[in-house]
C-alpha cells in the first residue's frame, strides 16, 4: 500500500501485498532498515543519538544502530523541545500527529504529492510525510500551530487574510497552503500573482478555493486582490 | 492551545465584487470556524488519536477479479504488537474489496501486519470499461427514423465521461471511544443522524448510550452520506470487543478505490434538427458504468432546460469490476449535461447559427435569457470567433452551459436556547462539511433575534441535538433556514412576554433591535441587563413543524474562454464567469466560496480527472495525488462568480448546481477553439490532438 513501513522490531521480513509501487527515498530508507539509514541520516544530532545507542547495545564499532526499539527524541518545534518516544521509521508528519499531538499538520496522501501536512523545517517548506521525525532532530520545525505569536496570541497575517477572504471550505487542506504561503511570503514579500501560484502549486485543495486563497496571499503582502487583475 | 482573539477577521472588500455587494443578508461576516481551522485547532475525526488506540486496517483485494489463494494469518499475527488478524472473504470482484481486517497497537506494526499477510491471489479475467460489456450500439428505432428522415440536418454522436472518485482529502473512517456502558463516535460525515442510526448492532450498545461527534469533516462531495459504512462499523465492533478505542480511516489508495465515485456514462445521441435551429426529436441512449455497485448509474440527460422534441431516451447500468458509485455533488448532472451542451454546440455549428442564439431559442425559462446576457457581457462574448476560424497556435473559445436545481421544502428540527448571561445558543443535529452551514445558522438566528452575531453559539455535528438533515441534495441551507429562523422566533417571543410579565406590561411593547431591548421604540435595557432578568434555564425557543420556506429558486448559467495550444493540445482555462441564483443569500463569502469550488471541481472534471484501471487486471493504476490529477493552482482561471439575487424571500440550493454545467461550457469553447467537438471526458491534450487531426475524438 501506499505508506512501507519497513521491517518490525524483530526483524520479520514482510511479505508482498499487491503490486510493487515506487521507491521513495523514505521508503528506501525504511527498507533497507534502520542501521544503514543511521549513517546515511544528515542531522548530526540523530548520528550523536545513534552512536550513543550504539554504544549502549555493544554494536559493532563504526557502525551506528539505532532501533529496532522505539528510541527516545527530542524535537524543537515552535520554538519548544518536545519530546517524544517514536520507532525510527517513524515520519516527522505521524511524530507530529500521533504522539506530539500536533494535528494541523494533515495525513492526506502520506507520500509528498499533496502539501496538507506541509510545516517549515529550519524555515524551508517541507512535506512532513517525506521526513523521518529522526531527520528533524536538531532542526526548527514550525508547524500551523506556532504561527500565531504573543501573548494572547495573534493571527498571523497570512491566517487573518485566509480567514478573512473565505480561503477555505471544509478546511482540511487549509493548514498546509497556509504554511506554504507563509513561506513563500518570506522568501519574496511581494509575489506576483503568476509567483504565488506557482508557490503553492504543491498543494491541492479538493473544495477549490483558490481564487480566494490567491486573494489572501495578496492581501498579506500588501496587495490588491484578484478581481482588480483580470485575465488573472 | 490558548484560544486565540475570539473575534474573526470580518472586513472582505465588496468594491472588486460589484455585483454581489448587498445581495446578501450579511456581505461581510467570515465563516466562524474560521480561525478554528487556520491554526490548526479544528479536530476533524482523523485527527482523533486517542490514547490506548487501536489501529485498525482493511485487508483488500488488489484485482479486479481474483480469488484468494493463500494468506499467512499466523506470520501477521505474530508480528509485534498486532491484535488481531482476520481474513474472512475468498474473492474479490473489485480493486478495493475488503476480505478482512488486521487490528495493533500502532500504525507501524498495522501495516507491518499488511504485509506479512501475504496474501497470493489468483486473477480472473475482468471488464473495466463499458464497452467491454456493452460493445454493440442499437440500431435506430422506426420513430427515430422518420424524425431523421424530415429533418434538414441531423446528429448521430458517441460521448463518454469517465469514472470520478469524489477523493475527499480526509479519508473515510471514524473513531469509536467505547467505555464499555457508553460509546462516543468520531466520524467523517455528512450524515451525523444517519451513523448513529446505524451502529447500534456493532456497538452492542443502545442508541441511548452513544454519541455520534463530528464537528469537522474534510471534505464529502457525497461519497459521506448514509450510515456508518464499513469502516466506522468495523472500529466500532473493534472498540466493543476490546472495550478500548479504536481508529480506523482508509489511506488515500483506499479513498480511490472503495469509497465510491461519480460513475461513467457513455451516451449515444441521434437528433434530427432544422436550420433555423428547431430540434425535432430522436433518441438518447445512456449507459452508466457502476462497477459492481448493481445501480446508480443514471444521467440528467436531457435537462428539461432545452426543448429538444421528441426525444426517446433509454438508460442502463453497466456492471464491471470496479468500485460501486455513491451521489457525487449533483449525481448524475455534470455528466448529461457535458453531453447536452456539448450536442447543442455541434448542432448549432452545423446548422450555421451563434450557440447562444440557439439557447436562447430554446431554453424553457425565460430566466436564462437574462442570464445569457449578463454572462455575455462579462465574458466578453463579442469577441467569440466562428469554429475552427482561427490559424494561429494559441486560439480562444467561449463556451456556455447552463443549470436549476429542485426544492423540496424545509425538514429538521432546531432549538434555540436564550441564557441569563446573554449567550445564545442555536442547536441542530447536521453539519458543516465546508459549506458554511454553522455561519448560516449563526447569522439566520442572529437576524431573527436582533443580536449580533458574536453572541451566539451554534452548536451542530451531536447526534444528541435535535435531528438535522444530511449534507445532501443542496438541502441544508434551505431546510434548516426557515426551521432556525422559527425556532429562533419562538425564544424571542417567549423572552419578552417574560419581561413584560416581569414590568406588567405588553409584551407588544417591546423589541430587540442591534442587541439593546427598546420599549415603545426607545432604548430599555441592554442585552445583558434583559437577559439578567431570565430565570435560571433562560428560555428555549422550538422550531414550528412546516415553516414558510419562501420563494426562490436555483439557476444558473456558466461561461467558460479557453486558449488552446494547438501545437501540445493543451487546455488553458482563462476566465469563468458563473451566474447562479440561490433564492435568498444568507452570507455572500461562503456562497461565492461555493460557486467558485463547484467551478473548480467542474473544471477538473472537464480536463484532468478519470480513474484508469488497468485492462488486463482491473487494479487501479493512478490511486494516489501524482497519477490523479485534479486541478491545482496553476491551472487556474479567473472566476468571476455573480450571485442571482432578485426579490427572493426563500433560502435555496447552492451547492450542487455550480458544478453541473462547467464540463460542458469548457467542452464547447474547446469546439469553438479548435473547430472540432472533443467528445470524451477528461478533455486532454491526447484527445484534442486526435480530434483535431481525424474529426471527432
Amino acid at each position: 500500500m501506499a505508506h512501507d513501513p519497513g521491517p518490525a522490531p524483530d526483524g520479520a521480513v514482510p511479505g508482498q501485498n499487491g503490486p510493487a509501487r515506487g521507491v521513495t527515498r523514505r521508503s528506501f530508507v525504511q527498507t533497507i532498515g534502520i542501521s544503514a539509514a543511521a549513517t546515511s541520516l544528515g542531522s548530526a544530532a540523530a548520528d550523536a543519538l545513534a552512536r550513543q545507542r550504539s554504544q549502549e547495545s555493544g554494536g559493532p564499532e563504526g557502525v551506528t544502530i539505532l532501533g529496532p526499539d522505539p528510541v527516545e527524541v527530542t524535537l524543537n518545534i515552535n520554538g519548544k523541545p518536545m519530546m517524544a518516544t517514536i520507532e525510527p521509521a517513524t515520519t516527522l508528519m505521524e511524530a507530529l500527529r500521533l504522539h506530539l499531538n500536533l494535528t494541523g499538520c494533515k495525513d492526506v496522501c502520506d507520500r509528498g504529492a499533496c502539501g496538507a501536512c506541509s510545516v517549515l523545517v529550519d524555515g524551508r517548506l517541507t512535506a512532513a510525510c517525506m521526513l523521518l521525525a529522526l531527520d528533524a532532530v536538531g532542526s526548527q520545525v514550525t508547524t500551523v500551530e506556532g504561527l500565531a505569536k504573543g501573548d494572547p496570541p495573534k493571527l498571523d497575517p497570512v491566517q487573518e487574510c485566509f480567514v478573512r477572504h473565505d480561503a477555505l471550505q471544509c478546511g482540511y487542506c487549509t493548514p498546509g497552503l497556509i504554511m506554504a504561503c507563509r513561506a513563500l511570503l518570506n522568501e519574496n514579500p511581494k509575489p506576483t500573482l503568476e509567483q504565488i501560484k506557482h508557490g503553492l502549486s504543491g498543494n491541492i485543495c479538493r473544495c477549490g478555493t483558490y481564487t480566494n486563497i490567491f486573494n489572501a496571499a495578496l492581501e498579506a503582502s500588501g496587495q490588491a486582490p484578484i478581481m482588480d487583475q483580470k485575465g488573472a | 492551545m490558548r484560544p486565540i482573539d475570539q473575534q474573526t477577521p470580518t472586513y472582505m472588500p465588496t468594491a472588486n465584487r460589484p455585483i454581489n455587494a448587498g445581495t446578501s443578508m450579511n456581505d461581510n461576516t467570515s465563516r466562524l470556524d474560521g480561525v478554528a481551522k487556520v491554526t490548526g485547532a479544528a479536530r476533524y475525526g482523523r485527527d482523533m488519536h486517542l490514547p490506548n488506540a487501536i489501529y485498525i486496517a482493511l485487508v483488500r483485494c488488489p484485482y479486479g477479479a481474483a480469488d484468494l489463494e493463500s494468506s499467512d494469518a499466523a506470520a501477521a499475527k505474530a508480528v509485534p504488537g498486532v491484535l488481531e488478524v482476520e481474513v474472512t472473504g475468498k474473492e474479490g470482484k473489485y480493486h478495493g474489496q475488503p476480505i478482512g481486517h488486521v487490528a495493533a497497537e500502532s500504525p507501524l506494526a498495522m501495516k507491518r501486519a499488511l504485509r506479512a499477510l501475504n496474501c497470493t491471489w489468483k486473477r480472473k479475467p475482468v471488464k473495466t470499461r463499458i464497452s467491454d460489456v456493452a460493445p454493440d450500439m442499437p440500431a435506430p428505432e422506426d420513430k427515430t427514423k422518420e424524425i431523421l428522415e424530415s429533418a434538414e440536418l441531423k446528429l448521430e454522436a458517441v460521448y463518454s465521461t469517465p469514472v470520478q472518485p469524489h477523493s475527499s482529502l480526509e479519508t473515510h473512517g471514524g473513531v469509536v471511544d467505547h467505555k464499555g456502558d457508553r460509546a462516543t463516535v468520531y466520524a467523517s460525515t455528512q450524515g451525523t443522524s444517519s451513523v448513529k442510526d446505524g451502529l447500534g448492532d456493532s456497538l452492542g450498545l443502545p442508541q441511548s448510550a452513544f454519541e455520534v461527534v463530528c464537528e469537522y469533516v474534510g471534505g464529502g462531495f457525497g461519497s459521506k452520506l448514509g450510515g456508518p459504512g464499513k469502516e466506522i462499523s468495523t472500529a466500532a465492533r473493534i472498540a466493543a470487543k476490546y472495550k478500548r478505542p479504536a481508529y480506523l480511516f482508509c489511506n488515500r489508495s483506499e479513498e480511490h478505490l472503495d469509497t465510491g465515485n461519480r460513475p461513467s456514462l457513455r451516451a449515444l445521441v441521434r437528433l434530427g434538427f432544422m436550420k433555423d435551429g428547431t430540434i425535432l426529436g430522436g433518441e438518447i441512449h445512456k449507459w452508466g458504468g457502476v462497477g459492481v455497485g448493481g445501480g446508480g448509474g443514471g444521467a440528467s440527460l436531457p435537462s428539461g432546460r432545452y426543448r429538444l422534441g421528441d426525444v426517446k431516451k433509454s438508460d442502463s447500468n453497466v456492471s464491471t469490476n470496479g468500485g460501486g458509485p455513491r451521489p457525487a455533488r449533483a449525481p448524475g448532472n455534470p455528466q448529461g449535461v457535458f453531453v447536452e451542451e456539448l450536442m447543442l454546440d455541434e448542432v448549432a455549428a452545423m446548422a450555421g447559427i451563434d450557440p447562444l442564439d440557439l439557447r436562447r431559442k430554446l431554453v424553457t425559462d425565460d430566466i436564462y435569457k437574462e442570464m445569457f446576457d449578463l454572462g455575455a457581457r462579462l465574458i466578453g462574448w463579442q469577441d467569440r470567433r466562428a469554429n475552427g476560424t482561427q490559424r494561429t497556435g494559441l486560439r480562444t473559445g467561449f463556451g456556455v452551459g447552463s443549470t436549476n436545481w429542485g426544492y423540496r421544502g424545509p425538514q429538521g428540527s432546531a432549538e434555540v436556547v436564550i441564557n441569563r448571561d446573554g449567550s445564545v445558543e442555536v442547536r441542530t443535529g447536521t453539519q458543516d462539511i465546508g459549506t458554511g452551514q454553522r455561519t448560516i445558522m449563526g447569522i439566520v438566528a442572529a437576524e431573527a433575534l436582533g443580536v449580533p452575531l458574536r453572541v451566539v453559539n451554534v452548536r451542530i455535528g451531536h447526534s444528541t441535538l435535535p435531528p438535522g438533515p444530511g449534507s445532501g441534495g443542496s438541502q441544508t441551507a434551505y431546510s434548516t433556514s426557515p426551521i432556525m429562523n422559527s425556532a429562533t422566533r419562538d425564544a424571542r417571543q417567549q423572552f419578552l412576554t417574560l419581561l413584560a410579565k416581569g414590568d406588567g406590561a405588553d409584551a407588544a411593547e417591546f423589541d430587540i433591535k442591534d442587541g439593546q431591548v427598546l420599549r415603545k421604540g426607545q432604548p430599555y435595557l441592554t442585552w445583558q441587563e434583559a437577559c439578567a432578568k431570565l430565570p435560571n434555564d433562560g428560555v428555549t425557543g422550538k422550531n414550528e413543524a412546516h415553516p414558510d420556506g419562501g420563494a426562490g429558486g436555483s439557476q444558473g448559467v456558466q461561461f467558460v474562454k479557453v486558449a488552446v495550444d494547438v501545437e501540445a493540445g493543451v487546455v488553458h482555462p482563462l476566465h469563468v464567469v458563473a451566474i447562479q441564483s440561490c433564492g435568498r443569500v444568507v452570507c455572500r463569502k461562503t456562497a461565492e466560496s461555493q460557486i467558485i469550488g463547484g467551478v473548480i471541481q467542474g473544471l477538473s472534471y472537464a480536463l484532468f480527472e478519470r480513474q484508469i484501471l488497468d485492462r488486463n487486471v482491473g487494479t487501479m493504476v493512478n490511486d494516489n495525488f501524482e497519477f490523479y490529477k485534479v486541478l491545482g493552482p496553476m491551472d487556474m482561471p479567473h472566476i468571476e462568480p455573480v450571485l442571482w439575487a432578485r426579490g427572493q424571500t426563500g433560502v435555496r440550493s447552492l451547492g450542487e448546481p455550480p458544478i453541473i454545467p462547467t464540463a460542458g461550457a469548457t467542452a464547447g469553447a474547446i469546439f469553438n477553439a479548435i473547430g472540432r467537438p472533443v467528445r470524451d471526458l477528461p478533455m486532454t491534450p491526447d484527445r484534442l490532438l486526435a480530434a483535431m487531426e481525424g474529426g471527432a475524438s
